[in-house]
């Protein structure tokens, strides 16, 4: 799952993890990605999160995602220009396993992806 | 209190063009010392909390019509008004994260402002302008300046 306001973002994201052979489904904000949650038969295995957006932003998405058992399973990876070290502090305290600060390039998502066990090492997109 | 400076708006600006706009880098932005044309689209996020500011940049028509061709992957003559909202707002986002990143901590950045200039006004009231990189992507002309307000200099 692919949340972020930006759809060029959303685009440069699915184009990356859909040559590492995921589905994506994507959201424009927390609440969008919150609603749809609620409609998917299986949890995507995992979702990249911006943080500023409107109406509910990635940190409360990851908090509110990590107080929902049924969605333990999730893999939370922050993708946000957000560079300060007590923002990436809270977002992993929140829930959040990885974090990638934006330009970010194909090869960096794809080693946070491989880092997390999700894609082989080594894989290039 | 530091302030950036434009050697480090070229060395974020290089960064983002790489990384969306120009990975195989055969078009990459252009600085130059000439003042740009009146612009045709404004891109900004505002700095606030510890320092107080802006990160605006300006396109000409075309200059943001490529960079929404170039970030949504679709033909020049297929971008509509919104995929360059969307498009440069994004890239606003990025460049003005990497400012302030720069900048004290406990300083928080809003969302994107992209806004159509038609007349040629662009004003930024009780601010000053901190550091400007200007120059040219492919012929086009781009701006991106960083401005302080002014009460908190």
């Amino acid at each position: 799952m692919v949340i972020d306001d930006s759809r060029a973002m959303r685009l440069i994201l699915r184009r990356i993890v859909t040559q590492l052979g995921f589905e994506v489904h994507e959201a424009g904000n927390g609440r969008e990605a919150l609603e749809l949650l609620e409609k998917m038969d299986e949890p995507p295995t995992v979702a990249l999160i911006d943080w500023n957006m409107p109406e509910m932003n990635g940190l409360e998405f990851v908090t509110a995602v990590r107080s929902q058992e049924r969605y333990r399973q999730i893999t939370l990876m922050m993708v946000t220009t957000e560079s300060e070290h007590g923002q990436i502090v809270r977002a992993l305290a929140a829930g959040a396993h990885e974090y990638v600060i934006k330009p970010f390039t194909p090869e960096a998502i794809t080693e946070k992806l491989a880092l997390l066990g999700l894609v082989p090492s080594g894989t290039m997109s | 209190m530091t302030s950036p400076t434009t050697e480090d708006l070229q060395a974020i600006t290089e960064q983002v063009w790489l990384s969306y706009l120009d990975p195989e880098g055969v078009a990459p932005f252009l600085p130059s010392e000439e003042t740009p044309a009146l612009p045709h689209v404004i891109a900004a996020v505002s700095v606030t909390g510890a320092w107080e500011g802006h990160v605006v940049m300006a396109f000409s028509a075309s200059a943001s019509q490529m960079a929404a061709s170039a970030l949504l992957g679709i033909e020049e003559e297929e971008v509509s008004r919104d995929d360059i909202a969307d498009a440069v707002g994004e890239l606003v986002n990025v460049i003005g994260g990497n400012v302030k990143s720069l900048l004290p901590d406990g300083s928080l950045l809003s969302l994107p402002h992209v806004a159509t200039i038609d007349e040629g006004v662009n004003k930024w009231p009780a601010a000053v302008e901190v550091c400007r990189l200007q120059g040219s992507w492919q012929n086009e002309p781009i701006a991106i300046s960083v401005w302080t307000s002014k009460s908190t200099g």
